[in-house]
C-alpha cells in the first residue's frame, strides 16, 4: 500500500541521528517486502522486511550483491511494483505528476527508438503537456551536460550504449523531479565518462538539492556520491547495514584517497563479503 | 558486380531464362494454345484487348486499394482494441476468428445477393479477405511492446490512452507492416474473387469472360497483370515502411 501520510513518522524521527538539524522524510519504507510468484510454483522472496527512511535533499546509495532486490526496491518507489507486505510512503505533491515528482533512470537506457534523442529527452514532458520553448532549451542544456549536444537530432540506434544511457539521464532531469531514482545509471559507461558524470551528479545535486536514491555496484561510487549507503544482503534481500558517509563536501576525485573514505569503503566491503583476510574467507 | 546490381540482374536473368525456356518448350512440343499458351501467345492475347486492358486494370486496382484501405481502417483499430482490453478481446476474438474461417469464395455469391452488384459488395469481400492478418499482426505488435518502455510511460505518468498512443502503437509498427504486406497481397486475391462473382469490368471479370470464350491467352494475360499488381503493391508497402518508419527497420538490423 502507498499511504498519503507518513505511516511511521514517529519511528523515523527516532531514527534521526542526534545533533542534526530537523530533517524532513520524503521516502519511507516500513518493513516492505516483495514476493514474486514464480513459474515453478515456490514463491521467490525478492525483498524482505526492508525499512529505510530517506530525507529530503539526501543522496542515498543502495548496494548489494546482484539479484538482492535493489531494482525491485526502486520499482516499488517508482510505483511499478506493489509491496506484497509492509508499507511504502512517498512525500511531495498530492498527485503524482510523472517525472516532475519521481523520475527514474533504468538499468538499461530504454530510449524510444522512433523518437530523436531530443524528443526522447522531452518525452516525460510530452506525456503531460505540449513542450514549450523553455522545455526545449532545458533539454538542450541537459544534453550539453551529458555531452550529447551534437546528437540531439540523431535517432537512438545511432548512439553507442553509453551515449544512450547518458541521454536517459538527461531525460530523467527534464522535469526537475523532486526525487530521482537511478538504477546503476553509470554501470554501462566507460571509466572516464563515468567519473565525469559522477561529479556532474554531485554538481546537479548541489545546485538543485534533489533527493536521489542510487543503485550501484561500485562501492567507490557509493561512498563518493552518498550521504548514506544502504547495504542489502543477498536473497532474500533485506537491509544489512546503513552507513553514514561523513566524508567532507564538496567531494571530488581526490576524496577517494582520504583515510575516512577508505575506511568507509572497507566497512561496506566487509558488510557485503564478511570480514576476511584473503579470498578464503568468502564462504564464511 | 556490385551487390545492388546483383539483386536486380540475378532474378531478372532467371525470369527471362524461364520465359525463354517456356517459349522454346511449348514450340518444340507444339502444346495447344488452349492448354498452355506460350509467353508470346499471352502477350498477343493481352494485346487483343487493346485499351480495354488499361481501364480494366485500373478498375481492379481501385477495388484492391479501396478494399485494402477499408481493411486497414477495420483491422488496425480492432487489433489495438483486442490487445489492450481483455474483456473486449474475449468477447469479439472468437467472432473474428469465425469470420476469417468462412471461405470467402463460398460466401461471395451470398454477399452479392445481400448487398447487390456494386462496388460496396466488392469492398466488403476484399475487406473480409484481408483484414485478418492486419488485425492479428497489429495485436501481436501491441502486446510485444518491451516492458521497460511501458514502465517508462507509467512512471512518466502516461494515461492508458497515452501509453497506447505514445508507446504501444509506435512499437507495433514493424508488426503492423508485416500485416500490411500480407494483407495487400491477399487483397489482390479478394478483389479477383469479388470480380468473379459480381462485376462487368475488371481483370477478374476479364478472366472469367475470356475463359468462357476459350480465349485462354487473354485470360492468362490478365492473370499475369494481377501477379504484377500484387508484386508492385507488396513493394509499395515495403517502400512506405522504409520511407516513413526507417527507424523500425534499422533497429531490427542493428540488434
Ligand atoms: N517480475 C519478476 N518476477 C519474478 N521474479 C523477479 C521479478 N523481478 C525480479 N525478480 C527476482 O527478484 C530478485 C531481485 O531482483 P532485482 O532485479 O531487484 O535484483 P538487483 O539487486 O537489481 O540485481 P542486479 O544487481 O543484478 O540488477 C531476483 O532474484 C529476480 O530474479
Ligand atoms: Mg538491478
Amino acid at each position: 500500500m502507498i499511504h498519503a501520510t507518513p505511516a511511521r513518522a514517529a519511528h523515523s524521527e527516532a531514527e534521526m541521528p542526534s545533533g542534526e538539524p530537523r530533517r524532513e522524510p520524503i521516502i519511507e519504507l516500513a518493513h516492505a517486502g516483495v514476493i514474486f510468484a514464480t513459474s515453478k510454483g515456490d514463491p521467490l522472496v525478492a525483498v524482505e522486511d526492508m525499512s529505510l527512511t530517506i530525507y529530503r535533499e539526501e543522496i542515498v546509495s543502495l548496494v548489494g550483491p546482484s539479484g538482492c532486490g535493489k531494482s525491485t526496491v526502486l520499482r516499488m518507489l517508482a510505483g511499478l511494483q506493489q509491496p506484497t507486505s509492509g508499507d511504502i510512503w512517498i512525500g511531495g505533491g498530492k498527485t503524482r505528476r510523472g517525472f516532475s515528482e519521481v523520475a527514474i533512470v533504468f538499468q538499461r537506457p530504454t530510449l524510444l527508438p522512433w523518437l530523436s534523442v531530443m524528443d526522447n529527452v522531452l518525452y516525460p514532458v510530452k506525456v503531460l503537456q505540449r513542450p514549450t520553448k523553455a522545455h526545449r532549451s532545458r533539454a538542450m542544456e541537459l544534453l550539453e551536460l551529458v555531452g550529447l549536444q551534437d546528437m540531439a537530432e540523431r535517432m537512438p540506434h545511432e548512439l553507442s550504449g553509453g551515449m544512450q544511457q547518458r541521454a536517459s539521464i538527461a531525460r530523467s532531469l527534464i522535469l526537475d523531479p523532486k526525487i530521482l531514482l537511478m538504477d546503476e545509471p553509470f554501470g554501462a559507461l566507460d571509466a572516464l565518462t563515468r567519473e565525469d558524470l559522477q561529479l556532474d551528479l554531485l554538481d546537479i545535486h548541489a545546485e538543485t538539492r534533489k533527493t536521489i536514491l542510487l543503485v550501484t555496484h561500485s562501492i567507490n561510487e557509493a561512498v563518493l556520491l552518498s550521504d548514506r549507503v544502504a547495504v542489502m544482503s543477498a536473497r532474500p534481500g533485506r537491509m544489512q547495514d546503513l552507513v553514514e558517509i561523513d566524508v567532507p563536501k564538496p567531494r571530488g576525485a581526490e576524496s577517494a584517497a582520504r583515510p575516512d573514505f577508505l575506511a568507509l569503503s572497507q566497512r561496506i566491503r566487509d558488510d557485503i563479503f564478511g570480514p576476511r583476510t584473503g579470498r578464503k574467507g568468502r564462504r564464511a | 558486380m556490385s551487390p545492388a546490381l546483383r539483386k536486380i540482374v540475378l532474378p531478372v536473368g532467371t525470369f527471362l531464362s524461364f520465359l525463354l525456356g517456356w517459349q522454346l518448350l511449348s514450340e518444340a512440343l507444339d502444346v495447344p494454345v488452349y492448354l498452355l499458351p506460350s509467353p508470346l501467345d499471352i502477350y498477343e492475347g493481352g494485346g487483343k484487348l487493346g485499351p480495354a486492358i488499361l481501364s480494366n486494370t485500373l478498375e481492379t486496382l481501385k477495388t484492391i486499394l479501396l478494399g485494402f484501405v477499408c481493411a486497414c481502417a477495420v483491422g488496425i483499430p480492432l487489433g489495438v482494441v483486442v490487445s489492450v482490453n481483455r474483456t473486449i478481446s474475449e468477447m469479439i476474438y472468437p467472432l473474428i476468428v469465425f469470420l476469417n474461417a468462412i471461405p470467402i469464395i463460398a460466401i461471395a455469391p451470398i454477399l452479392v445477393v445481400i448487398f447487390g452488384t456494386d462496388m460496396t459488395t466488392r469492398l466488403i469481400i476484399v475487406t473480409l479477405t484481408c483484414f485478418f492478418p492486419i488485425m492479428v499482426n497489429t495485436a501481436a505488435g501491441m502486446m510485444d511492446t518491451p516492458k521497460e518502455m511501458l514502465d517508462l510511460a507509467r512512471v512518466a505518468g502516461a494515461s492508458r490512452m497515452g501509453e497506447i498512443l505514445s508507446v504501444r502503437l509506435p512499437s507495433a509498427i514493424p508488426f503492423i507492416f508485416s500485416g500490411l504486406r500480407i494483407g495487400v497481397t491477399v487483397a489482390v486475391v479478394g478483389a479477383v474473387v469479388a470480380e468473379f462473382v459480381n462485376a462487368n469490368k475488371g481483370l477478374g471479370f476479364l478472366v472469367t469472360s475470356s475463359t468462357a470464350q476459350f480465349a485462354i491467352p487473354t485470360a492468362t494475360a490478365c492473370v499475369v497483370i494481377l501477379a504484377v499488381i500484387s508484386v508492385v503493391l507488396y513493394e509499395a508497402v515495403n517502400w512506405a515502411h522504409r520511407a516513413f518508419f526507417g527507424w523500425s527497420i534499422k533497429t531490427k538490423a542493428g540488434e
